[in-house]
């Protein structure tokens, strides 16, 4: 096992150096000079030549390069190339409203997604189903961002139940909550169409076992069969996608934060490519090439744990 | 066995969303109508973060606006009237001394004006030391973007509440002034929290003597600001300005509606005004100071190095066509590249008609004019147009125009700073522009001087059109200290511009900015230099 975690880890190196080469790379052919972005229109072009020169953008690339990939052994993640700001501390203000977006959405999906899976199978071809799928479908194809807009105009500013936009205060629980509900169902409802039809694909083909069969046959309540027979063994394959998910709702989570003015990852990053912020974009991406790597990892050493033949193979 | 799930997700769905509605809901700013009203007011910018916010660096209209809350000037602009200027840090408006060949301007300091407290540095009170200090910040080009608007002027502290400002040429009022008052390097930053901050910490950390203080910023987030209880004008009635940067349209839309935002910038569409305008809750201001649009004819590609080709051209394009593109209500059209509804200098329409030169639509004359200058079958013209919607749906617009009199224009659509760039490379043979300067002298010398001609110009600038014909009149009017003078002086240069038709003025777009009704500016909107409505201490939160 000890040999199979190392290979594991050792394999990641070179796939995270491929991820930030294609990081600085696809950050440079951004069009646009980000000396002018920084400066506005009204700058003169001694201006604009003087700060290009400050930032050192004139360098060549594999100079450019190699100071990247030293900053970043050395933990440092820059500064803001027009405001100056630490993106350490951007990052660090911004992370933990990306998470907590991400785990709610998660929730949402899997406590939502996995019922409704269940209960569609266990209707098999009757109207809870038909229902079921089409709803499934329907949410597979909704757009997160457009089920945003919808939900902010009923929830917030129809009713004005709930922020229609903002992240709240993190250090005040109620604020942060009622900040999340709407983001999270957005997110979340989107992610429980898959679930559903995970769920319930997998409780069919449980349901027909022969275990499940006997089980029944001995007399056992409906009730316990499904929950205690047949979801144990329809929870594996969701269990094992749900990093995937994880991974999914990071990246979905951008057009989420956008539509509810939210603070996080994906508004940091599509902000600093509004504003060609060179350092910033291309930090917040190794962040988040770093988590999705991470993920990755962690799902790799989970496969070998549970499945010995994964490991033997390795 | 039927598992009865739906009652038990209709459940969890309500319980999410009454957790919600009890914990919090829209909160309610707004205090009590009579005396103070405090409140943090929540104003939603259409950008993506802070640019800066040195404000002899800041240029982007998200950075102006948050400046124009935490620092003063010398002289500022008449709040909600950018035509008319009053004193600020100064107690009067000074007026100019001949020292020889010099000229000399004499400000007294108001008594009393606090620098705002910042980490390390306790509130103080402003002194000419402080003024001195930061004009020279802003006339160094290392430390201000703005430089070359200082050159040949001396910063003097005569005694700790006495600044004294010399002039190598003299100026008159109409140029002096915007110099120094509340717009770019006019501001005036605190020696100490400069030399403390250091040129990167003023980026995210303002430091002034104006009604707002910083409280905190977050990055892609906001900007806190906190009423400043020691502001010479009193304390303002807010309690704090959260300053939040939202570059979607439809989020500071919705954030309105809500109830999350008081004010929100909106788009100059008249479309979108009335949308809002249907709406009991909101109401959307339309005001100046417009961005005015031009357009530039490169006089070295031809075929437009022939006159008669560049006025076809005018010819060909009606102003009401571009007008209609935003709506009537938002924008209003130009008859010179100074707007004369703002500034002195410009030429109305009535004046450039009597003069035959408002280029009135006529593309029967357009052909006419072209068939005699040997093109009767047109011609074609490529050029680049930036992906923002303010330059792409007027050079479209200008392309269906031209059209119609044979010419065709290949647009290739880049991203902004792309398109800024090319222009300045001097290769779009027509270049619009959208652009407010603070008066006809920045205009003129920055788009018509041939200091400033694109690459070929002593200080490259805006000049696209290789224009060079009315350098002395811009020169002599800077100089000329009688103000009627040099209003005539700027009206006889845009007079020869039209004449050679080396810029075709199209139209300004006003400002729009949507705001709850209970939102107060405590003055009247005509025009802002800042680019938003002004918040101030006189600023007030009512309850409907």
């Amino acid at each position: 096992m000890i040999r199979y975690v190392a290979q594991r880890v050792l394999l990641t190196i070179p796939v995270f150096l491929s991820v930030l080469t294609i990081v600085f790379i696809v950050v440079r052919v951004l069009p646009g000079d980000p000396a002018t972005a920084a400066l506005g229109d009204y700058a003169s072009k001694e201006a604009v030549d003087a700060l290009r020169e400050r930032l050192r953008l004139n360098d060549p690339l594999p100079v450019q390069y190699l100071r990247f990939l030293a900053d970043l052994l050395r933990g440092d993640l820059g500064t803001s190339m027009i405001n100056s700001a630490p993106i350490g501390d951007q990052i660090a203000h911004n992370l933990p409203y990306t998470l907590e977006l991400t785990l709610a959405a998660l929730l949402v999906g899997v406590t939502l997604g996995i019922p409704v899976g269940v209960y569609m199978a266990t209707r098999h071809n009757e109207l809870p189903d038909y229902i079921g799928r089409v709803g499934s479908l329907v949410g597979l194809s909704v757009p997160a961002f457009y089920l945003g807009i919808l939900l902010i105009l009923l929830v917030g500013v129809q009713l004005k139940w709930l922020p229609a936009i903002g992240g709240g205060d993190l250090t005040d629980a109620g604020d942060s909550l009622t900040h999340l509900i709407l983001p999270a169902l957005t997110l979340g409802l989107v992610m429980t169409a898959s679930v559903a039809r995970l769920a319930r694909s997998a409780m069919l083909n449980v349901l027909t076992q022969d275990y499940v069969r006997t089980a029944r046959a001995k007399g056992i309540r409906e009730r316990s069969v499904i929950s205690r027979h047949a979801l144990r063994s329809a929870l594996i394959p969701i269990v094992a996608l749900t990093g995937i998910w994880g991974v999914a709702l990071i990246g979905d989570s951008v057009t989420t934060e956008l539509v509810f003015s939210r603070p996080g990852l994906g508004k940091l990053m599509v902000g600093a490519m509004l504003q060609r912020d060179y350092t910033t974009l291309q930090s917040t991406m190794v962040i988040y090439a770093l988590f999705v790597v991470g993920i990755n990892l962690v799902t790799d050493l989970a496969y070998g744990f549970v499945d010995p033949r994964v490991r033997t193979k390795g | 066995m039927k598992v009865r799930l739906a009652p038990m997700l209709a459940l969890s769905m309500a319980t999410l969303l009454v957790i919600g509605a009890c914990t919090s809901a829209a909160p309610t700013n707004t205090g009590p109508q009579t005396g103070r009203t405090g409140g943090i007011l929540r104003f939603g910018q259409s950008a993506a973060d802070v640019g800066t916010l040195d404000p002899h660096f800041a240029s982007g209209t998200q950075d102006r606006s948050l400046i124009d809350m935490v620092f003063n000037a010398l002289i500022r602009f008449k709040p909600g009237d950018g035509t008319q200027f009053e004193p600020d840090l100064a107690a009067s408006l000074p007026e100019p001394k001949s020292e020889g060949a010099k000229q000399a301007w004499t400000f007294t300091l108001r008594k009393g004006v606090m620098c705002q407290p910042t980490d390390g540095v306790p509130a103080y009170e402003l002194t000419s030391d402080d003024v001195v200090y930061s004009l020279q910040k802003s006339a160094d080009k290392n430390r201000s973007a703005y430089a070359g608007e200082y050159s040949g002027m001396t910063f003097e502290a005569i005694d700790p509440s006495t600044v004294k400002v010399t002039l190598d040429s003299p100026l008159s009022k109409a140029l002096l002034y915007p110099k120094l008052a509340n717009y770019s390097g006019g501001y005036i930053v605190c020696r100490k929290a400069a030399e403390k901050l250091g040129a990167d910490g003023l980026k995210t950390h303002p430091v002034g003597t104006g009604p707002f203080t910083f409280k905190r910023y977050s990055p892609k987030e906001k900007v806190e600001l906190v009423a400043n209880e020691a502001y010479f004008r009193g304390k303002p009635q807010l309690d704090g300005v959260e300053f939040l940067y939202m570059p979607d349209l439809t989020s500071r839309e919705l954030g309105l509606l809500g109830g999350q935002l008081d004010v929100a910038n909106g788009t100059a569409d008249i479309a979108w005004v009335e949308k809002m305008e249907r709406n009991a809750d909101a109401k959307v201001d339309v005001f100046g100071v417009g961005e005015v649009v031009s357009i530039h004819f490169n006089s070295r590609i031809p075929p437009l190095d022939k006159l008669p080709v560049r006025q076809a051209i005018a010819y060909a394009l009606d102003r009401a066509e571009f007008q209609s593109l935003t709506g009537a209500r938002v924008s209003e059209q130009v008859f010179s590249p100074v707007p004369a509804q703002f500034m002195p200098g410009g030429l109305t329409q009535q004046e450039t008609a009597a003069k035959g030169l408002d280029y009135k639509s006529d593309r029967d004359k357009a052909k006419k004019l072209l068939a005699d200058a040997g093109l009767a079958n047109g011609f074609t013209l490529n050029m680049v147009t930036s992906e923002l919607p303010s330059y792409r749906v007027v050079y479209e617009s200008m392309q269906a125009q031209l059209a119609k009199v044979g010419i065709k224009i290949d647009l290739k659509v880049v991203d902004h700073t792309s398109m800024h760039s090319t222009i300045r490379l001097d290769t779009n043979p027509i270049v619009v522009y959208v652009a407010f300067r603070p008066n006809a002298d920045v205009y003129l010398s920055q788009f018509f001087h041939s200091d400033a001609i694109v690459v070929t110009g002593k200080k490259p600038n805006t000049n696209f059109s290789h224009y060079a014909s009315i350098d002395s009149l811009i020169d002599q009017a800077r100089s000329e200290p009688d103000t009627a003078k040099q209003t005539a002086l700027w009206k006889d240069a845009q007079t020869k511009i039209l004449q050679d038709m080396a810029a075709y003025p199209v139209m300004f777009t006003n400002l729009v900015y949507a705001r709850r009704k209970g939102v107060d500016y405590g003055h009247e909107l005509k025009s802002v230099l800042a680019l938003y409505p002004g918040i101030d201490e006189t600023t007030r939160l009512m309850k409907k």
